[in-house]
């Protein structure tokens, strides 16, 4: 364990290496290992020496040059372009689908429905999601139809001409209403409720008690698309001997193999996922959304095929952030105590469940915010309704959230009269707390980091934060000032 | 069909498009210059800026037959191959791009400012980069990069950054 092996370092001239050509050799055995293994863990707090150190990205260059390789940027020999044709509807039954017109252009190469595909469910936790609907239509952004031609003209032409024929239904739009009983289900005859989660931690009944104020209020959050500046991409290539070859835009391609597997009906060793270079990811990448068609476009034509969501695709098709519809009621003590804290969170679900597991419980486990509050209740509903699905987003539900409790701490600070940086330093979690899940924090320094933030940031007590200390805009750009 | 013959960075192309082909399609398409990126084509990312007779464009806004008899500048043409751009150089060790997707264009977009005004100030680069969407950096240290490589085009010695 202790003698090292001998490997020689970039820098090792060529007269040591000439004397000792055993340096250059790693050994070949590992090191005998002992037991109880050692393990170095570093103190709290302590800085690595790689902490405010300067390094370039191993891209960057590539980057900067223009010559780093994304889907849209590779083209294969014979290579065909598809299209999606989408819903366009929120909810609505397919009574027919007339793809003839489209069939007989000159240049369609293949088209797909729902009916081509294998086993046509898939997601990352529920399967509640068509590969290509074939029944029902739950969003407007649904995949229905999709199209391989030798340009991608063509292939967008052709999606026009072809003809659904759509029973429309009265979609289910709030989620508020998607939660009342009476309300017909998304995806009947499942319940509109896929999944809940509640935490319950003390008294709450007794915390009211013992409380001077109760606040309550509303908070709620919009639906965010990620906006990534590349588009989803994906090219399908596959070969003679059943297997598929796909370079995908997806950021986790172990889970998203596994997803195309079941998808398409052949075993995983079939199929090559190679994750490129993606241009920008947060959460919208995460699982598969037109692989399965393309490759079985290319294995109906024999060619490889390429597809780039356009940005409407992006907005009405792939995932976005959960709006949320927050309920807090908080019990307080005149001198700023918080007693107990009552929650209830309803997150949108969309037309499908996606990353929603996640985001609920996330959501909900830091709904409280970072604070010691002996009683706490809250609980968490997703919901089914008839638009753009949701899924995962930078904080998987923790930034709504924090809007919410953090809004919520200004208006006790108000009610109290008291300085909104004293409400929170008497009430933020500090070194050995218990998180509302019972787990025992270490490593805590919110308020160190409250009082540095305040510092450099001017606080000056009451209410300076929103008029007197506000800063304008030129001191914006004053503070991003570049040193050079 | 129509012929286009232009100039892209410094040599004369010709290739047989479309009437409706954008700029961008033809550059990534017939001239296989796929630096230039299509982000929205809509004209609102920026990643497919290049720049057209010394003025910053959105190529996906430009026919290619506008394009006819016009001197085209893109990321292709920046550097050689012994010598990164300055600009570029300093988009490296900046550590300015992160997916880099946007990159091309906001380099394109650097470009056309300091060509113009080589001694920009920070309101003046945030101006030239308002037609550039970026999703990862929050563009600061682009502003960074753009002030650096000024800097160093000027001949200004340069201690170090930040």
């Amino acid at each position: 364990m202790d003698k090292k092996p001998k490997v020689a370092e970039k820098d090792s001239s060529v007269e040591s290496v000439l004397k000792d050509p055993g340096i250059l050799r790693e050994s070949v055995a590992s090191p005998l290992v002992t037991y109880p293994i050692e393990v170095v863990v570093p103190k709290a707090r302590q800085q690595t020496p790689a902490v405010g150190q300067r390094a370039t990205r191993l891209d960057g260059r590539l980057h900067g040059l223009g010559q780093t390789s994304y889907i849209d940027d590779m083209t294969f020999p014979g290579m065909l372009y598809a299209k999606i044709k989408r819903a366009g509807v929120a909810s609505a039954r397919i009574k027919s689908i007339d793809t003839s017109e489209a069939e007989a252009m000159p240049g369609v190469m293949a088209v797909l429905t729902g009916k081509d595909v294998p086993n046509n469910a898939f997601g990352p936790s529920l399967k509640d999601q068509p590969v290509l609907a074939l029944e029902r239509v739950f969003h407007a952004g649904d995949p229905v139809v999709a199209v391989a031609a030798v340009s991608e003209q063509i292939a967008s032409e052709a999606c026009e001409k072809i003809k659904i024929d759509y029973e429309l239904f009265t979609p289910v739009l709030d989620p508020l209403e998607s939660l009342k009983l009476e309300t017909p289900g998304v995806h009947a005859p499942s319940a509109n409720i896929y999944q809940k989660k509640f935490i319950k931690k003390g008294d709450i009944e007794k915390g009211f008690a013992m409380s001077d104020h109760i606040v309550e209020s509303q908070y709620r959050t919009q639906m965010v698309e990620h906006v990534p500046l590349e588009p989803h991409a994906t090219i399908a290539m596959w070969d003679a001997n059943g297997r598929v070859t796909i370079y995908s835009t997806l950021g986790r391609i172990t889970l998203g193999r596994a997803d195309i597997a079941s998808t398409l009906g052949i075993p995983i060793s079939r199929i090559r996922l190679v994750a490129t270079i993606v241009g920008g990811n947060f959460g919208g990448k995460n699982e598969i959304t037109t692989e399965p068609v393309l490759a079985l476009l290319s294995k109906k034509t024999g060619r490889p095929v390429k597809s780039v969501f356009t940005r409407p695709d992006e907005f009405i098709a792939s995932t976005t952030r959960h709006p949320l519809i927050m309920d807090y009621k908080t019990g307080v003590t005149k001198d700023g105590r918080i007693q107990a804290r009552k929650i209830r969170l309803v997150l949108d679900g969309g037309a499908y469940c996606s990353w929603s597991e996640t985001t609920l419980s996330k959501a909900c486990i830091l709904s409280a915010g970072p604070y010691n509050i002996e009683n706490i209740y809250a609980e968490a509903y997703v919901v089914y309704t008839n638009k753009t699905m949701t899924g995962a987003m930078r904080g998987f539900g923790a930034p709504q959230v924090c809007f919410a409790y953090e809004s919520h701490m200004d208006e006790i600070a108000t009610l109290l009269k008291m300085d909104p940086l004293e409400l929170r330093l008497m009430n933020v979690f500090h070194e050995g707390s218990i998180s509302p899940t019972g787990q025992k924090l270490q490593s805590v320094v919110v308020k160190e980091s409250l009082l540095r933030a305040a510092e450099k940031f001017g606080w000056k007590g009451k209410g300076s934060g929103t008029s007197g200390g506000k800063l304008l805009p030129k001191d914006i750009i004053d503070a991003t000032t570049v040193r050079v | 069909m129509v012929t286009v013959t232009l100039t892209v960075n410094g040599e004369t192309r010709t290739a047989i498009v479309g009437g409706e082909t954008t700029l961008l399609r033809m550059l990534r398409d017939n001239l296989n210059l796929t630096g230039s990126k299509l982000g929205c084509d809509v004209g609102d990312c920026g990643a497919c800026t290049v720049i057209v007779d010394g003025k910053p464009v959105n190529s996906c806004l430009m026919l290619a037959a506008q394009a006819e008899g016009r001197d085209v500048e893109t990321i292709e043409g920046l550097a050689s191959m012994d010598r990164v751009h300055p600009i570029q150089k300093a988009f490296e060790e900046c550590a300015s791009l992160q997916c880099g997707f946007c990159g091309p264009g906001v380099i394109m977009s650097a470009k056309a400012l300091l060509d113009e005004i080589p001694n920009p100030t920070i309101p003046q680069i945030r101006d030239a980069l308002g037609g550039n969407l970026c999703r990862c950096t929050g563009y600061v240290k682009m502003i960074e990069a753009i002030l650096l490589a000024s800097r160093n085009m000027r001949g200004e010695a340069v201690q170090s950054i930040r």
